[in-house]
């Protein structure tokens, strides 16, 4: 029963939340530049109006096409049962799955809309799947190694059971640790690569010399579409998530459990999710887009800061570190 | 306190590892900056420890040499040099940089082996410092080897000192208080005599490139 | 001797084999009948042979010995031995065969008056023969014997379509370099027979002192790492594999290179014993080195069986990585970790055997349809051809270890592997082994990559050339085959713990002990999950939730948007309105991106060429886009220059061409070796 309970929550909280976090980055874009913006819930309004409009599909696509949309946004909500928003509802026997079938998960989705892009037999298509491939292997080394080194530190692969070694230990503010300031930043960077965010790929143009994520899913429209973005959001907020729940963990503040403990938790949770998109935000208003070819860059960037965060573990004497 | 300079020393090695990713003199000198103001807060700290444990006011007082040499007059020094010659972006490399930044990650373990294999260190003294410091001034040796520009080499110079500086801090709770005095004149000299030279380098050959000096040989 | 005794079915396996090598040469003239009866010989053989070996594994933990063919020499035995070991490792072989053997009955059918199917038969079942007893032989001059017997059956099947030149020369480059393996083979051998007096592989190796040990130790390496095409030693395996007919190739990528795991295995951790952890080490290195090279050559090619013949390198560098890790962990006696990660190198082994078989046999079905290998030509193969390109679809997504497939479960055993190394190991190696955790994503990202443009080029997009325009479905024996392989594989993928068990059984002999308590669930309740200390995972699960989720999603947008309606259009061109195929992305310009980042390992060279008109409007224009291999150029060919050179310069000293100064070296060195044996 819980077990249910526990998936719905995960999946209800995804979906309402992902488009949120889209809103506010670019509500706080339009700010910093003296604009407007679109309103905050805008991602909604969008998603709800590209489910009723038809679709439009190339002659030269196949079934491929058409089930990517499907595989790349149920991956990206399977992927989120494994990232329990709040400890406290984890079941008691957990869910099944570890940090690298969360990678490989996800690895199914990408691979869909890759060949997705190359299914329509645009240049856009092959040009999106064939940059997407470049960096995701380039991102890839770095998420292992920094799953694996916070893995080590709490001594199992499972995400749920690190978040709770990390909540058990970190009695004061966990980040008092060198090992895992390098993963926080390492994983901040991380998310930055794979959710298409500005030095990496810029969400807001279709311009083909930039493009990356939207050059893929360029020929899809209506309920395809919708997919494809739903899917992206969401991807977003689970690795956002990760990073909050993981490094920045909250439940031991909150002492007994019950509904209002795990609704306290939700609210904690849910303003942790919002500083880091005000982060993320403020990284994107503050950097350029990289060139292309400048992306290996950030990307040995991150792998270093998971490999020193697994150097430093090590120099603190191996083991299970003790957290302050 | 501890696990303090232990956040601190990592924070040094990184500003050390930006340097290295870095193309731009502006960049250089801004981490420059941070990283000479990472070791100001070590000395600060270190500082105000000693005085309320021993009495001295020695560390303190080096490192407010450090907040006015390091993180105010030398970068700004620099500034101006670099204002003062054509050069804004680093653009030949002997490798590119991913390769140097996974050289240096490379440095970082050999050290850590090299260090642990050395007996009769205190236990007081933690590894994770001891690492993290050498580190620093091994990369910034690297730096120098990298950079073919006359201001890469002079940041390359400064990153070395500051790992000797913390080295010396994190081993030995501040060197005797003269020794520091006496690296500080130095490095400031060194430093003034290298910016008039990037000046000097940039009219003769109008470039700061200095594979350039490799002409002046016999 | 009971007929239900199943060692029998081992010696009739054999003997099916030996006959129906002969039967299919006897048949030459009759390639439809030859093709049936080869085929359902080798199959009803294989078949035999899976059973006794499932049998073998969970019957007992004795051994089976069989002495088929007597030897006058006492010391060299033509005994063979199955034990848990090598049953997994026939169960491999024959799970494979029995789908090439159905797929050759399709793909063979093309040769019909072309070529003599007799001879092809004959080589293939000799081939098939010489790998049985390669696994079981218990003798090292033996083993020696098979291993070269071998070698040259699978060099005559390479060299099967010898009226390409290529292919020629695929085949010296093939038999020079496993020569050379063997070479190194053949004196670690020797030298443990001079310190042990025996030729006994499950005999002691007590006698040898380390020092010895640490050279016989290196001998094998270089034998069985030829063979198993790790880096730098890989070089002939991009050309013989592609240069084979696609079934043997399967087989060859699938099978043949194994031997070398089983190899390592039997003559490093059965035999030798493993005292040393830089052993592992070495091992390891190899490994992530073959893992992140192999992939990254992949990802260059244009040629279908390149592209897999350099992802089997890759592939060998997991098992390897996997086999290191063993070593290590066995060398520091912690024998759990080293049975667990023993258990993912040879399921990776399975894994791969069963999804590079198959993808090879897909590459074999394009081939047929299509006439040609450069996936640049091909295209749009999906719609012609929908059985096969979901069988490949996939077998890529095996190989690009992506999840309800069997290729995950191996590499998360591997990486399991790795983290109790790491939690329970020394300093040095796990800075190590944290560079194979990189390695693992990076050739597990690149493999996704390599695999979505295999797929995406050649069966997806628009037709690029007349080949892909003419293709059809192949015959449905060929699609069958492939479908059993799809099917273990993807069972594999969602019941993992039915192949631990068994691999687990088969180690048992061999390292005394079992990891299936730490490994929970029972053999019929395993799809509910997979746990290793507390780590658990269940794919089953995953793919139930996914599968929901679809469904649920496809419920909503009925609910919330209405009735699905889809309008077919053309693809957007920008308003160009003259798309056509040459416009797509090609192979090469989707690896582009990654050929830029590693171009210290491609060394990539472009040449632009225009002619007439004027610099901004020529009217042709030449672009060629060309990448180093590497290894070649700047490890071999300087070996082979000098060599020249030095055979040049010795030419008329050494090699007059007098045939009595030849008959004077051989006499000469009879005499010597006759002294050295008599005097000292």
């Amino acid at each position: 029963m819980t077990y249910i309970i526990y998936i719905i929550v995960q999946i209800m909280i995804m979906l309402l939340l992902a488009p949120l976090i889209n809103g506010i980055i670019k509500k706080i874009k339009a700010f910093t530049q003296k604009r407007t913006g679109p309103p905050i819930l805008q991602m909604y309004y969008d998603l709800f109006k590209l489910i009723r409009k038809n679709s439009v599909v190339s002659e030269a696509s196949s079934w491929i096409y058409k089930a990517a949309p499907y595989i790349v946004f149920s991956t990206s909500l399977t992927a989120a049962l494994l990232v329990p928003v709040t400890i406290k509802l984890v079941p008691s026997f957990n869910i099944s799955g570890d940090f690298v079938i969360f990678v490989s998960i996800l690895a199914l989705g990408r691979f869909f809309m890759m060949a997705a892009g190359l299914d329509t037999g645009s240049t856009f298509g092959g040009m999106g799947s064939s940059r997407e491939a470049m960096i995701s292997s380039l991102a890839e080394p770095s998420i292992l190694v920094c799953l694996f080194t916070a893995g080590l530190i709490a001594g199992s692969t499972s995400l749920d059971q690190m978040m709770m070694f990390m909540q058990a230990k970190g009695q004061g503010i966990i980040l008092m640790n060198p090992a895992i300031i390098l993963l926080f930043l390492a994983l901040l960077t991380i998310i930055i690569m794979e959710t298409a965010r500005i030095p990496i790929d810029d969400p807001s143009t279709h311009l083909e010399l930039t493009m990356v994520h939207e050059a893929m899913i360029l020929e899809y429209s209506g309920r395809h579409l919708a997919l494809m973005e739903y899917g992206a959001a969401i991807k977003q907020l689970i690795f956002i998530t990760l990073l909050v729940n993981l490094l920045l963990p909250h439940d031991q503040f909150i002492g007994a459990a019950g509904l209002g403990g795990i609704l306290i938790s939700l609210l904690i949770y849910f303003l942790k999710v919002i500083v880091i998109t005000v982060v993320i935000a403020l990284i994107e208003i503050n950097t350029v887009k990289l060139r292309l070819f400048s992306i290996p860059n950030l990307a040995a960037l991150s792998f270093i800061l998971s490999f020193l965060a697994f150097l430093q573990y090590f120099l603190l004497g191996g083991g299970y570190v003790q957290l302050i | 306190m501890s696990s303090l300079f232990d956040i601190l020393s990592v924070m040094i090695l990184l500003s050390s590892f930006v340097l290295m990713a870095n193309k731009r003199i502006k960049s250089y000198i801004k981490t420059f900056r941070i990283q000479s103001l990472l070791i100001a807060i070590v000395a600060g700290i270190l500082g105000i420890q000693l005085i309320i444990n021993e009495g001295r006011v020695d560390v303190l007082i080096v490192c407010i040499i450090i907040v006015l040499l390091k993180v105010i007059y030398i970068p700004n020094l620099l500034r101006r040099t670099y204002l003062g010659v054509e050069h804004r972006v680093e653009k030949d490399f002997i490798w590119n940089i991913p390769i140097l930044v996974l050289i240096c990650c490379g440095l970082v373990v050999f050290i850590y082996f090299s260090i642990t294999a050395i007996e009769g260190i205190s236990e007081d003294i933690s590894t994770i410092q001891l690492v993290n410091s050498v580190s620093v001034v091994l990369i910034g040796l690297f730096f120098m080897i990298s950079r073919k520009k006359a201001i890469g080499l002079i940041i390359g110079f400064l990153e070395l000192e500051n790992g000797i500086f913390v080295t010396a801090m994190f081993a030995t709770d501040g060197m005797p208080f003269i020794v520091d005095l006496g690296i500080f004149i130095d490095m400031l000299t060194a430093v003034m005599i290298m910016g008039v030279m990037v000046f000097r380098i940039s009219d003769k050959f109008d470039t700061i490139n200095i594979d350039e000096l490799n002409k002046l040989k016999g | 001797m009971g007929i239900l005794q199943f060692d029998n079915y081992i010696q009739l396996c054999i003997l099916l084999f030996f006959i129906g090598s002969i039967i299919a040469l006897g048949l030459n003239k009759k390639a439809r009948l030859c093709n049936y009866v080869s085929n359902g010989i080798s199959i009803i053989a294989t078949a035999l042979l899976a059973f006794a070996s499932i049998m073998q594994i969970m019957g007992g933990k004795d051994v089976i010995k069989l002495s088929l063919l007597k030897s006058t020499l006492p010391f060299i035995r033509l005994e063979m031995t199955i034990d848990g070991l090598s049953a997994i490792f026939l169960l491999i072989l024959s799970l494979l065969t029995i789908c090439v053997s159905t797929y050759s009955i399709g793909y063979i059918s093309s040769y019909y008056g072309k070529r003599n199917v007799g001879l092809f038969y004959f080589l293939y079942m000799s081939f098939i023969l010489s790998m049985i007893f390669v696994f079981t032989s218990s003798n090292a001059v033996f083993f020696y014997i098979v291993w070269e017997g071998m070698a040259l059956l699978s060099y005559f099947l390479v060299i099967y379509e010898s009226e390409r030149s290529e292919n020629r020369q695929a085949g010296t480059l093939y038999i020079v370099m496993t020569h050379i393996g063997t070479a190194f083979l053949l004196i670690g051998i020797m030298i443990s027979y001079s310190y042990t007096n025996s030729f006994d592989l499950f005999g002691s190796s007590d006698a040898i002192p380390a020092g010895a040990k640490n050279v016989i130790f290196i001998m094998y390496l270089l034998g069985f790492g030829t063979k198993a095409g790790a880096i730098p030693l890989h070089i002939w395996l991009p050309y013989a594999h592609p240069a084979a007919p696609s079934n043997v190739s399967a087989l060859m990528s699938g099978i043949m290179i194994k031997t070398a795991v089983y190899g390592l295995i039997r003559f490093v951790m059965g035999f030798l014993g493993l005292q040393e952890a830089w052993w592992g080490i070495l091992i390891i290195i190899i490994g992530i080195v073959s893992a992140v090279l192999g992939v990254a050559y992949a990802m260059m090619e244009t040629d279908i069986k390149r592209i897999l013949a350099y992802s089997s390198v890759e592939n060998m560098g997991i098992i390897l990585l996997g086999l290191g890790v063993s070593f290590t962990a066995l060398a520091y006696g912690n024998l759990l970790v080293g049975q667990l990660a023993l258990i993912a190198s040879i399921l990776h082994t399975l894994n791969h055997a069963l999804f590079k078989g198959g993808l090879f046999l897909g590459a074999g079905s394009v081939h047929y349809a299509t006439g040609t290998k450069d996936i640049e030509k091909l295209g749009g193969l999906i719609k012609k051809m929908p059985i096969s390109a979901l069988l490949v679809l996939c077998f890529s997504l095996a190989v690009s270890s992506i999840v309800p497939f069997n290729g995950f479960i191996g590499e998360w055993l591997t990486m399991q592997s790795i983290f109790a190394s790491v939690a329970h190991g020394k300093h040095g190696i796990n800075i190590l082994l944290i560079l194979g955790v990189a390695a693992l994503g990076l050739a597990g990202a690149l493999a996704a990559a390599c695999f979505v443009r295999f797929f995406g080029i050649s069966f997806l997009g628009i037709e690029r050339s007349e080949h892909a325009l003419k293709a059809e479905e192949v015959p449905r024996s060929m699609n069958i085959a492939m479908g059993i392989l799809a099917l273990i594989c993807l069972s594999i993928g969602i019941f993992p713990l039915v192949a631990i068990k068994l691999i687990d059984r088969a180690s048992y002999g061999l390292l005394g002990s079992s990891i299936l308590d730490q490994i929970q669930g029972g053999f019929l309740v395993s799809w509910y999950s997979m746990e290793f200390t507390s780590n658990r995972i269940s794919s089953f699960e995953i793919l139930a939730v996914l599968v929901v989720i679809i469904l649920l999603s496809l419920l909503a947008l009925r609910v919330l948007g209405g009735k699905y309606i889809e309008r077919r259009y053309g693809t957007w061109d920008c308003g160009f309105e003259a798309l056509n195929s040459r416009m797509q992305y090609t192979a090469t310009g989707f690896s582009k991106p990654i050929r830029i980042i590693f171009r210290i390992l491609f060394r990539p060279s472009r040449k632009r060429s225009t002619k007439g008109g004027t610099a901004y409007y020529p009217e042709t224009i030449e672009y060629t886009v060309d990448s180093e291999s590497v290894f070649e150029k700047y490890i071999y060919k300087p070996v082979f220059v000098r060599a020249r050179i030095w055979s040049r310069r010795t030419k008329f000293t050494v090699q007059t061409g007098n045939i009595h100064n030849y008959l004077t070296y051989i006499f000469i060195t009879v005499i010597v070796l006759m002294a050295y044996n008599s005097f000292i």
